[in-house]
């Protein structure tokens, strides 16, 4: 039977070989997401404190016990933060993630021109997101000291400002200095992104809008904007997720991070290692975090839900 | 778009490099606090007369801290992590990207959710997942290099494997058939054919999952006790309560620091930055 020249027929049986490519990235994804999940769901129905951690599977059974305690008792530990470090987390993922996006824009808009060393300067603004998170966080601690900063120096010293040095790293101003560094970290990878998304946008809308005698804004609004709509609103998805983890930053610029900081700069993650190893309140932190994880799946299902068609036709997908 | 004047071109132009100048800044910020001298800094001495720049800072963080210990840790734990979970993305990205098989869909499916839903929530039961492993079975997890390293592997592998699929889907896939035609077997073809043609996308994936690794500071602080495996971010955060105000110090660790993943960045950026463009990369 000449077999050779026969047309290749989909086999029946289904090919292993897929299958052996995708197992070593299934376990891992089985080892590190899957399982936690499930034991973090069951511990987050335990008591565990220290007294019952070593032999954590016999801990005593609490139901939802320590959800109600989280959301609601004024008297554990991790629920006394809460509020707060939600309430600066929200702010802060809403602030950073809006105004990165407009700066990454903006810059976006005006390296999309020609001029002398575009390439070389696009890759120095990668400098700045390249520079590890951690080290972000050290160097602007430094840079927001009162006395020895430099940037109370620039501010109050040379450009003559402020008539008096403020703190930064202690009340309401916290919020700013955790802010302006993420910010100042992120806003040029974006602006890749969407110089990225402008080029490859076609010259002939803006050729005729031009000749219809539409000005360059209401070109922006009319022609750019719509255009890049799909790949603002993914990278706003990812910014919020991110941010909403943010942890590096803070536990960098506050010392050691067994400190808190401040009721202006404690955000989510860093409070709930902080409370879950300071209090050894593993029960908790594990309903503290099945909380945010239910909220973030109602966020981007909903998110989805809202953009799906628009997000889908991403200029370069 | 219409064209501006010389004159508002020259403006935008100055513009422009007056902010890639400024924002910069921080960084010449660090360089140049790293060659300080502690005592300058200490007393508000900001850049006045007789800037005293020596090296001698770099020299102290290797004796009196072994900042180089945590160095070499995070050079073997992000190394190996890269080449571990390059090596499954590909395996698992060509897969995805060209073979068609039951539980393909629920697969992608099963990547997208572990973007949205971030590793970092699950640090308690992993903690105590690792903490039962070392007890009950003896697997040393806990405060080791290896648990480290899978950790790592497992963290970056989904999406090192949306970045892959997309260069994978773009090479034709008429190449591969013709090898196969020719008498390559499937793997033979993925071997010879598309692994050579999809070495910028490797390159992008492997430059990615590093820079992810070197800047993890939150399992590496959870997971690890001893400075025989700590990390850099680990070293520099101990060393903050340490060495309070040893700024000095603490810009020649970030210095130091960002040294690696600028010289990753910079050999792999050409494909890297194509990655990041196609919108594989998350920002």
């Amino acid at each position: 039977m000449p077999r050779a020249a026969a047309p290749r027929l989909p086999r029946r049986r289904p090919d292993p070989f897929p299958y052996l490519l995708l197992l070593p990235a299934l376990l891992l994804m089985a080892a590190v997401n899957l399982t936690p999940i499930l034991q973090g769901f069951y511990m987050s129905l335990l008591k565990l404190n220290q007294f019952t951690l070593a032999q954590y599977l016999d801990a005593p059974f609490v139901g939802l016990d320590n959800y109600r305690r989280v959301l609601f008792d004024g008297a554990s530990p991790l629920r006394a933060g809460l509020g707060l470090a939600l309430r600066n987390t929200l702010l802060y993922t809403a602030v950073v993630s809006l105004s990165a996006i407009a700066i990454g824009l903006g810059m976006a808009l005006l390296m999309n021109r020609d001029f002398p060393g575009r390439n070389l300067a696009r890759t120095l603004l990668l400098l700045p997101w390249i520079v590890p998170s951690y080290v972000v966080g050290s160097l602007w601690g430094f840079m927001w000291q009162r006395d020895v900063g430099i940037i109370n120096t620039v501010l109050v010293d040379w450009l003559h400002l402020l008539d008096e040095r403020p703190f930064w790293l202690i009340g309401a101003n916290s919020f700013w200095a955790i802010v302006i560094p993420t910010v100042w970290r992120t806003w040029p990878v974006l602006m890749l992104i969407f110089l990225a998304a402008l080029q490859s946008i076609p010259e002939d809308p803006y050729e005729a809008a031009t000749l219809d005698g539409v000005s360059r804004w209401q070109q922006f609004l009319h022609i750019t904007l719509p255009l890049l709509k799909p790949v603002i609103l993914i990278q706003l998805m990812f910014q919020i997720i991110d941010n909403i983890y943010s942890y590096n930053l803070v536990s960098m610029m506050f010392g050691n991070g067994a400190g808190y900081p401040g009721e202006w700069a404690d955000l989510l993650m860093p409070l709930l290692t902080r409370q879950s190893f300071s209090y050894w309140l593993f029960g908790q932190g594990a309903a503290v975090s099945f909380v945010m994880m239910a909220l973030m799946l109602v966020f981007v299902g909903l998110w989805l839900r809202a953009f799906r068609q628009q997000m889908s036709d991403t200029p370069h997908a | 778009m219409p064209k501006p004047s010389p004159r508002a071109r020259a403006l935008l132009d100055l513009l422009t490099w007056a902010i890639v100048g400024l924002s910069l800044l921080p960084i010449a910020w660090m360089l140049l606090s790293s060659l300080r001298n502690y005592s300058e800094i200490a007393n508000g001495a900001q850049l006045g007369a007789g800037l005293d720049l020596r090296w001698q800072n770099y020299r102290e963080l290797w004796i009196r801290v072994d900042f180089f210990g945590f160095f070499r840790n995070s050079l073997i734990i992000c190394g190996l992590s890269t080449l571990l979970s390059t090596a499954c993305a590909v395996c698992a990205a060509y897969a995805l990207a060209r073979l068609r098989f039951r539980g393909g869909n629920a697969f992608s499916l099963a990547i997208t959710v572990t973007q949205v839903i971030p590793g970092m929530l699950f640090f308690l039961p992993l903690y105590m997942l690792y903490r039962q492993l070392g007890e009950r079975y003896g697997l040393v997890l806990l405060d080791s290099m290896q648990g480290l390293v899978f950790l790592y592997v497992a963290l970056f592998t989904p999406a090192s494997i949306w970045i892959m699929r997309g260069f994978f889907v773009a090479i034709p896939r008429e190449l591969e058939d013709a090898a196969i035609i020719d008498g390559c077997s499937r793997l033979g073809a993925f071997v010879r054919i598309v692994l050579p043609l999809s070495a910028p996308g490797i390159i992008a994936t492997a430059t990615f999952v590093f820079l992810l690794a070197w800047d993890e500071l939150f399992f590496a602080w959870v997971l690890t006790s001893s400075a025989e495996v700590q990390t850099i971010p680990v070293g520099i955060r101990l060393f903050v309560s340490q060495f309070q105000h040893r700024y000095d110090l603490m810009m020649a660790a970030g210095a130091v620091s960002t040294l690696p993943v600028l010289l990753v960045f910079f050999a792999g950026q050409r494909y890297f930055v194509k990655g990041l463009a196609a919108g594989a990369v998350k920002g």
